[in-house]
């Protein structure tokens, strides 16, 4: 498909959503929203502690209440469910390991029989000290969240839990070697960062129906971002063969990665099951989604650069220790992911990476949009700016002495090449966007603070990330075209709000010539029906779905053209297909329309041949490879997708209050599939990441309980806290493996926010802060404490 | 999950005076504080007195000359929206543009904020400096007591069993500069994290300053009136009064700042709100 | 206590169209509307009014009916998002958001929608700093609120969508 730029018909144009008029009219269906024909009510009684055992539960007043279906503790479950370690239990058997971990529950007739049946449950507890602070969890006497830990099954080659120990996985990069590298430095500076634990938020929380059938069969509705993975993980769980669990999503109402995994819907189950098949909606209140359901973890990052006076980096020696709370679940990828990207999208020949998921006892990390990098790139960032005062230099010439360009060797021993994407150039196009001149001088900001009480500051930050995926991820799509030549576009793939579907519809158009307004894509997802899709997230939707759709539309106009080669009576290679007709390309007058071929064709006599036109196609990432598990040398980056963010701010020195009055961003995205789209995500991203930069975070008492968890007090960025400014840059280096050079954005405009505004503070205060999130509070304190280093 | 209750909609106060008299009943006006405890199972209820059925509760009468009476039934945008009270009260119209959101304003009352009595209470501080009267009425009979004497505790007010507040008396003020400020962790619908209100009126020699969510109820500053008229220098006043402000108020550390930052940040209100109203 | 009902009659309208319910007293505008009338457009966010996402209009002003028992609306004329649209042809507000991706998972939307739409009933020319105001009781992850607030923009001023604020530039590699 060599067609020119400018001859594109879809790709690149800012084509409304296909969704659009379904959302706008609230016709579009929610699991929030069903309701099935005799379907129960699920609600769950959830431990008070972060650590306790569970002495007894009694549950007899609860099953005596009319209108009780169900009533379900941990003891009468013997699963174990996880992503990579089994560690979970569907309830909590024996033992508690956070606040807010259900512990029991019942399915009613109603949502308030479910409750009033909930509130008649007795629980009597043993309760233990918790481990709270994953520093802690490290230390030889800790609390072990999890002492059986070594008999737990895992997966093999890619994880590895320390028995023993409060450490799930260690992740390891080695490249060079890191003595040397230190050898060479003229300077040698430590720098340590913190993020707390944060929430998705995603406006719909978690919510799942499920119904236990005959003969081992299982239904499933839920709010998924991964149908195949739920089926999956459901199968590991109870040992069900995969054929026989539908998975069904409908319409979803955000997911930011907290729907990734498996939730609520083996709870769900079993509670079906045990009311005898009835379907069961467990549907979280806000509080629940924000102290049951996962969050981000949190981090603790240090690291030790080495550089030259000139502004070379020569070595970088890096610590995470991530905050998995309770439970594995994605936390122990994210800690792999981390490691591997754990530089920066920096050049750096001698680097030493240990990345530590550490359990504790508090609500569990899962996966997060931007997968890690939020959390690490606060403190990779942050230390670049250090670093480049400390040599008296601009922070942007300090980036770009040092950033991955064609030729260079990322810290996993890749080579990026002339298409992986141009950090350079993402630079260049903040930078002058606001206007960057450099840092103020000490003397500028006396001066600046003197005239009004509000100071200014402007702060840049890179940022890098390929999908975190396993190298067998892969996908599949199936083009079904109708008698009437419109066509179904079919995938597991799911469309929470990002606009996929939108673009993979573009694409379809694009390859097979037919109007944008012909591709129908039917949106639920279903096991049954539509084909393999790994998992929605990491970014990776338009490039690996879209190469599955180009695949299946030549799959399409293969079946077309022989069809079509019988009736004209000409050879295969004579056909063009365009604007819904197949023609002799040196005749175009002999041509037939899709419709008269896609269902079959019959001559005037009767003879009928061909049949229904269904095109399929798939991809599979290739030449992945796994991390060498000392070195962490290896392949694991389908693409990297690079950008960059420049801020300027203004705080009142007197309470800490900071206005965002420009944030500019841009990203090497490939190729634009569709500007709306690619500003949906930028906008919504950057918005979602100045929510982590300047408020959002979890608060726990000192026994380790959750204080905020509503949005009374987990606040979130609303109309009136958004930058008064945003401005969004693409650079195209076309990715040579991408559909039409593109590659995904869906991540990374959430990623370096926080150090951009945090860098911009320095700029503004001459304050350096470590810790997120930058609240006012926290930007007063440090004002007030008159030092240049801030530790709260 | 908001738990089963009986429900009445009384037209006359003598009728919702009846009904509270009930064991475990609870009176609704707005609905954005009591179904929100109901919720939270903070509150359980046998029987909710829905109030909005009293014509007697619709007062809302502005005057420049003889003052403000805010009945019961009275909700914060169209508190917001009366021009009049804008220019004759405008503490009372600051003070209500940055509490809640446009739907909750539409339900929630000025009455409600007051009986719900969180010492951070948006309308707290205002009707603290303006001085106003709340008129209750009860099994007793009527009566009226100053709003400062209204609000006891954190989320206690003055009310006895099966009395209601009928509405808000605020005087008039021909020449007095007053404001409201609050500090809140996010610009967007957030409680306050300290709120500080003022009235200054050099013709009666008044000065009064409140400090909200610094004490257990909107803590209205002592000798202020005395330093008005001995101070004259207005940066040199607006320091003294925040110092006494910092002195007076006994701020706690919570989930939304810690009682350092709620004190630092009350002086350098009581400073701003001093040199906007003294100026 | 026996003179008092825990389920009363109402009369409410949605939409246009009148139903004669007997409700209990406890249950929410928010649930009558799911799950009585079966009209899911209305969504849950929080249950405590702070998000907005249940946001309707009843007798002509935004509430969210999460916050609203149903016998408080027993007289009332309710409007929410299923009644916007006539016949399939949707409202100007209802197209811009359409245009100018107002609309990502689309959960806040018809709270959103009924906030804004709202605003342009009571204010048909509202500038940027009103328009916000009107939809800060909504919250939104998605879409970082700016396309919302142009789509509202635009029903005022008619303007085209913007898609990308910046600069595009080809890169060789």
């Amino acid at each position: 498909m060599a067609e020119k730029e400018s001859g594109y018909r879809y790709i690149g144009k800012g084509i409304s959503r296909l969704d659009g008029v379904e959302k706008v009219t609230g016709a579009a269906v929610y699991v929030h929203d069903m309701i099935l024909p005799g379907m129960l009510y699920g609600k769950t009684v959830r431990s008070p502690h972060p650590y306790a055992r569970i002495k007894h539960i009694d549950t007899g007043a609860a099953d005596r209440i009319p209108g009780v279906r169900a009533v379900l503790t941990g003891k009468e479950l013997d699963y174990k469910v996880g992503l990579y370690i089994l560690d979970k239990d569907i309830l909590a058997k024996d033992f508690v390991r956070y606040q807010g971990e259900p512990v029991a529950a019942v399915a009613a007739d109603s949502e308030l029989i479910a409750e009033q049946a909930c509130r008649e449950i007795g629980i009597e507890w043993e309760v233990l000290k918790p481990v709270l602070d994953p520093l802690d969890a490290l230390e030889p006497d800790s609390p072990l969240v999890h002492p059986y830990l070594g008999d737990y099954d895992y997966m093999k080659g890619v994880f590895l839990p320390q028995a023993g120990t409060n450490i799930p996985h260690q992740q390891k990069v080695r490249k060079g070697n890191i003595e040397e590298g230190f050898k060479r430095a003229d300077h040698i500076i430590e720098n340590s960062f913190y993020n707390p634990p944060a929430q998705h938020v995603p406006m719909e929380t978690h919510v799942a129906i499920a119904q236990s059938l005959p003969k081992n069969k299982v239904k499933i509705w839920t709010s998924a971002q991964s149908p195949y993975t739920v089926r999956n993980l459901f199968s590991v769980c109870f040992g069900i063969p995969h054929e026989k669990i539908r998975v069904q999503v409908p319409y979803v109402g955000g997911g930011f990665g907290g729907k990734a995994g498996i939730h609520l819907e083996p709870l769900s189950y079993v509670l079906s099951k045990k009311a005898g098949g009835r379907p069961v909606k467990l549907k979280m209140t806000r509080e629940e989604e924000f102290n049951t359901i996962p969050s981000r973890q949190g981090l603790y990052s240090e690291f030790k650069t080495g550089v030259t006076k000139e502004g070379k980096i020569t070595a970088l020696e890096v610590r995470f220790y991530w905050d998995a709370g309770a439970y594995a679940d994605y936390g122990v990828n994210i800690g792999r992911a981390a490691a591997y990207s754990g530089a920066g999208p920096y050049e750096i020949d001698h680097c030493k990476i240990d990345s530590f998921v550490v359990y504790t006892n508090k609500i569990f990390g899962t996966a997060y949009r931007g997968f890690g990098h939020v959390e690490a790139l606060w403190g990779i960032e942050r230390n670049m700016d250090i670093i480049a005062r400390k040599l008296d230099m601009d922070p942007v010439e300090l980036r770009m002495k040092n950033v991955l360009m064609p030729g260079s060797t990322t810290i996993t021993g890749e080579k990026i090449t002339e298409n992986t994407g141009r950090v350079d150039k993402c630079l260049e196009a903040v930078a002058k966007d606001i206007g960057w001149a450099g840092n103020k001088s000490d003397e500028q900001r006396r001066r600046d603070r003197r005239q009004t009480g509000k100071v200014r500051g402007k702060g840049v930050a890179l940022l890098h990330k390929a999908p975190a995926m396993p190298t067998f991820t892969s996908t599949g799509v199936i083009l079904k075209f109708n008698e009437n030549g419109t066509v179904d576009l079919i995938t597991s793939l799911v469309d929470y709000g990002q606009g996929t579907y939108t673009a993979l519809a573009q694409i379809a158009a694009e390859e097979l010539k037919i109007p944008v307004e012909k591709v129908h894509v039917p949106w639920d997802c279903d096991t049954a029906f539509t084909p393999y899709d790994w998992q929605t997230v990491a970014s990776k939707g338009v490039l690996m779905t879209g190469n599955a759709v180009i695949a299946a539309a030549h799959d399409c106009m293969k079946q077309i053209k022989e069809t079509a080669a019988h009736v004209l009576r000409c050879s295969i290679d004579e056909l063009v297909c365009d604007k819904e007709r197949v023609y002799v390309h040196h005749n175009p007058d002999e041509y037939l329309e899709y419709r008269q071929v896609v269902s079959g064709y019959s001559y005037p006599n009767g003879n009928s041949i061909g049949g229904p036109v269904i095109g399929k196609g798939k991809y599979i990432a290739q030449g992945l490879t796994h991390l060498d598990s000392e070195t962490g040398q290896g392949l694991p980056a389908l693409n990297w997708t690079y950008g960059a963010h420049a801020v300027e701010i203004e705080v009142d020195v007197e309470t800490g209050e900071t206005e965002v009055l420009k944030l500019a961003s841009a990203f090497d995205v490939g190729k634009v599939m569709n500007e709306k789209l690619v500003r949906g995500q930028i906008v919504g991203g950057v918005v979602q990441g100045l929510g982590s930069a300047v408020i959002e975070e979890f608060h726990f008492s000192k026994d380790g309980k959750v204080l905020n968890p509503s949005f009374v007090d987990y606040k979130i960025p609303t109309a009136k806290d958004i930058p008064l400014e945003m401005t969004q840059h693409v650079i195209e280096t076309p990715q040579l493996d991408g559909p039409y050079g593109a590659r995904g954005v869906a991540e990374q405009p959430m990623i370096s926010i926080p150090p951009a505004i945090g860098n911009a503070l320095y700029d503004a205060l001459g304050i350096d802060y470590y810790q997120l999130p930058l609240h006012s509070q926290r930007i007063y304190m440090g004002i007030k404490g008159g030092e240049k280093d801030y530790h709260d | 999950m908001i738990m089963p209750f009986a429900y009445v909609k009384p037209d006359t106060v003598d009728a919702a005076i009846e009904a509270l008299q009930e064991d475990n009943a609870h009176a609704l006006a707005g609905g954005t504080a009591l179904l929100v405890d109901l919720r939270n199972g903070v509150v359980n209820s046998d029987l909710v007195v829905d109030l909005k059925g009293i014509e007697e509760l619709d007062t809302f009468k502005v005057d420049a000359e003889k003052g403000v009476s805010i009945g019961a039934r009275t909700d914060l945008n169209a508190i917001l929206e009366d021009k009049t009270l804008k220019t004759t009260h405008p503490v009372i119209h600051e003070a209500v543009s940055v509490l809640g959101t446009y739907q909750l304003r539409n339900r929630a009352t000025l009455v409600g904020n007051i009986c719900k009595a969180s010492p951070a209470a948006d309308m707290g501080p205002p009707l603290f400096v303006l001085g106003a009267e709340i008129v209750i009425k009860g099994p007793e009979g009527e009566r009226t007591m100053p709003v400062t004497e209204f609000m006891t505790g954190v989320q206690e007010n003055a009310l006895e069993k099966g009395e209601i507040v009928v509405r808000v008396d605020i005087p008039a003020y021909q020449k007095a500069k007053m404001g409201y400020m609050k500090k809140q962790r996010i610009k967007g619908h957030d409680l306050a994290v300290v709120n500080v209100a003022g009235l200054a009126d050099p013709g009666s020699g008044t000065l009064r300053i409140c400090v909200g969510a610094c004490a257990e109820t909107p803590l209205l500053l002592e000798g202020m009136d005395q330093l008005y008229k001995e101070v004259n220098d207005i940066d040199k006043l607006a320091e003294e009064v925040s110092e006494l402000a910092v002195s007076s108020i006994s701020p706690i550390d919570d989930v939304r700042a810690t009682a350092e930052y709620r004190s630092d940040m009350a002086r350098v209100y009581v400073k701003r709100i001093v040199k906007r109203i003294c100026s | 206590m026996s003179e008092y009902r825990r389920d009363i009659d109402i009369t409410v309208k949605v939409n246009g169209v009148e139903y004669i319910e007997n409700v209990p007293a406890h249950m929410t505008l928010l649930q009558f509307l799911k799950e009585r009338l079966y009209l899911t457009g209305t969504k849950e966010g929080c249950g405590m009014g702070e998000c907005g996402a249940c946001t309707v209009i009843m007798d002509g002003k935004t509430v969210n009916a999460c916050l609203v028992l149903t016998v408080e609306a027993d007289g009332s004329m309710i409007r929410t998002i299923e009644g916007e649209a006539k016949e399939g042809m949707l409202t100007e507000l209802q197209k811009a958001f359409v245009e100018h991706g107002g609309t990502q998972c689309g959960f806040c939307t018809p709270g959103m929608i009924m906030s804004g739409q709202n605003l342009l009933d009571r204010n048909p020319n509202p500038n940027r700093e009103e328009i916000v105001e009107a939809i800060a009781g909504n919250l939104c992850r998605c879409t970082g609120y700016e396309p919302i607030i142009q789509a509202i923009e635009a029903v005022v001023s008619k303007k085209e969508a913007t898609s990308l604020d910046g600069a595009r530039s080809k890169s060789e590699g």
